[in-house]
């Protein structure tokens, strides 16, 4: 009989993952009382709110417009999918020009994300 | 096989939240976890599924093979750009981690007989594997048994699978804000990093793709991922098409090949290379083929959506969801154990290759949906 049972079930993660998961998330009316920022990469592409971003970027470093995230959002190069607003019109090239420093910003974040997960965005998967 | 009932705690919501389990009852306050009586079995019950779901892991193993090599794709409706990504996993060995079979046990012909193989994507191995387990301990100490070692073939099997990692991260992914997923993955996870595997937590809808690679939030590279995601949702999402192009080759787990394994037509097939075995329904493609008493299932439908079942040829039980277009199975209908309580299944683990742990599924009707209950089980003389 190969048939065998758990003596002992010890865990490292779970608990910690779980209680964090189950934070009641911010209201929305809280959030349409934060201040509104807008951006854009030059003078040929929309405006875009990024007000989440720039709230987040401001409250985990302190950095406000200053911040990782919003110096990169300014040298955005043109790729498509997420958050953005560089304008299309524009090639990578000029979009990044000869700055070394918008340059490297921009090698920082070369990815398109939100691909995946488009099927289901109501149930979970379980079988 | 038979229900029996004890006193329960009267905060055992608590104990289960406070043990991570927090998906216990649902929103319209109905128990998933049956906490106050539980599936008695004999250890010779215990052994009959263990031997059923090691032979029949075995048939799968063949029939997988025997899909592949004859290039049946197509009948299990997988994109043509996808066919030489399981050719390839499968030829390459691709690392699998676990599937569950769903068995009925019909009392009169005292035989197993599997309904389906979940194979990609099961769910309930967090209270299979701890919740359960901890059940037991709580109420029974050392003093009873369990068909259970799920968490220690989890840990074991992550170990043998450790070696074959392309990478020094193991990426784990799923949807985001969905409890029960996120308990599995993170369960999983635990028992990875207990294997002293590196790992990291990504939503699925946060996996990049940087041109040449699959990346995380870090911008790395990922090597090896598991997501709790089904592929027949993948491949059909325009990201998917970057999944050939992977240049690092990202061991995806479960790995494609997979994707046959958790097909219902691949009750079928199993009915076609292994006809009239104990442990299949008569099964076929479309249509039912003569019989009068089957059930018709789509071929990609999860938790009893879409099954239609019919006796004497007429509609007696139907279940509504979005699934059909794919094509169906036509399968007999299975004698199901019944109690007071309602119809059960029994949910067979298969971890690293192994048969570990049970679980019984329980439901008011004879389809099992996504409202049917978790009982716990006890092995007893």
């Amino acid at each position: 009989m190969n048939r065998k049972s758990s003596k002992a079930v010890s865990l490292v993660l779970i608990t910690a993952a779980l209680a964090s998961c189950s934070k009641t998330p911010e209201k929305e009316e809280n959030k349409e009382q934060a201040q509104k920022v807008y951006m854009r990469a030059d003078s040929s592409a929309p405006y875009t709110d990024v007000t989440e971003q720039y709230n987040q970027q401001r409250h985990s470093s302190g950095g406000g417009m200053g911040s990782a995230l919003l110096w990169y959002m300014a040298f955005r190069p043109l790729m498509g999918g997420g958050m953005g607003y560089a304008s299309n019109g524009l090639s990578h090239q000029a979009n990044v020009g000869n700055n070394t420093n918008k340059s490297n910003a921009v090698k920082k974040q070369t990815s398109a994300r939100g691909g995946f997960g488009n099927t289901s965005k109501s149930s979970t998967v379980s079988s | 096989m038979r229900i029996k009932y004890l006193t329960a705690d009267s905060n055992w919501q608590k104990r289960l939240e406070d043990n991570g389990f927090g998906f216990h009852t649902d929103e319209n306050n109905v128990p998933y976890w049956i906490e106050h009586y539980y599936y008695s079995i004999s250890p010779e019950f215990a052994d009959k599924v263990y031997n059923a779901t090691t032979e029949l892991w075995q048939m799968c193993l063949e029939a997988v093979d025997h899909v592949i090599t004859n290039k049946l794709f197509d009948q299990f409706q997988i994109p043509i750009f996808f066919h030489d990504h399981i050719t390839k996993s499968w030829e390459n060995d691709a690392p699998s981690i676990y599937g569950r079979f769903d068995f009925v046990y019909d009392d009169i012909k005292q035989q197993l007989k599997v309904l389906e193989f979940n194979a990609d994507t099961p769910t309930s191995l967090y209270e299979t594997g701890v919740t359960q387990w901890q059940w037991m301990q709580h109420y029974f100490r050392d003093r009873k048994d369990q068909f259970n070692s799920v968490h220690d073939r989890l840990i074991e099997s992550w170990k043998e699978l450790k070696p074959y990692l392309k990478g020094d991260t193991l990426h784990f992914s799923c949807m985001r804000e969905t409890l029960e997923d996120l308990t599995n993955v993170e369960y999983l996870r635990d028992t990875a990093i207990q294997a002293g595997i590196n790992t990291q937590l990504i939503y699925i809808d946060d996996i990049g793709w940087n041109g040449v690679n699959f990346t995380d939030l870090n911008e790395d590279t990922i090597t090896d991922i598991f997501k709790l995601y089904p592929w027949e949702w993948l491949v059909y999402e325009p990201f998917a098409l970057h999944i050939p192009n992977d240049e690092a080759e990202a061991n995806w787990i479960e790995p494609s090949w997979k994707m046959i394994l958790s097909n219902k037509a691949i009750m079928a097939v199993l009915w076609q290379l292994y006809p009239n075995h104990p442990l299949l329904l008569e099964t076929y493609f479309d249509t039912p083929n003569g019989m009068r008493d089957y059930v018709k299932k789509p071929l990609l439908s999860r938790e009893g959506a879409n099954v239609t079942m019919y006796k004497n040829g007429a509609i007696v039980e139907a279940t509504p969801g979005d699934y059909g277009e794919e094509g169906y199975i036509c399968q007999a209908l299975a004698n199901l154990h019944q109690e007071t309580t309602g119809y059960s299944i029994i949910g067979s683990w298969v971890i690293g290759q192994e048969s570990c742990g049970i679980t019984f599924r329980e439901s008011n009707n004879r389809i099992t949906t996504d409202k049917s209950r978790f009982i716990p089980h006890i092995i007893e003389e």
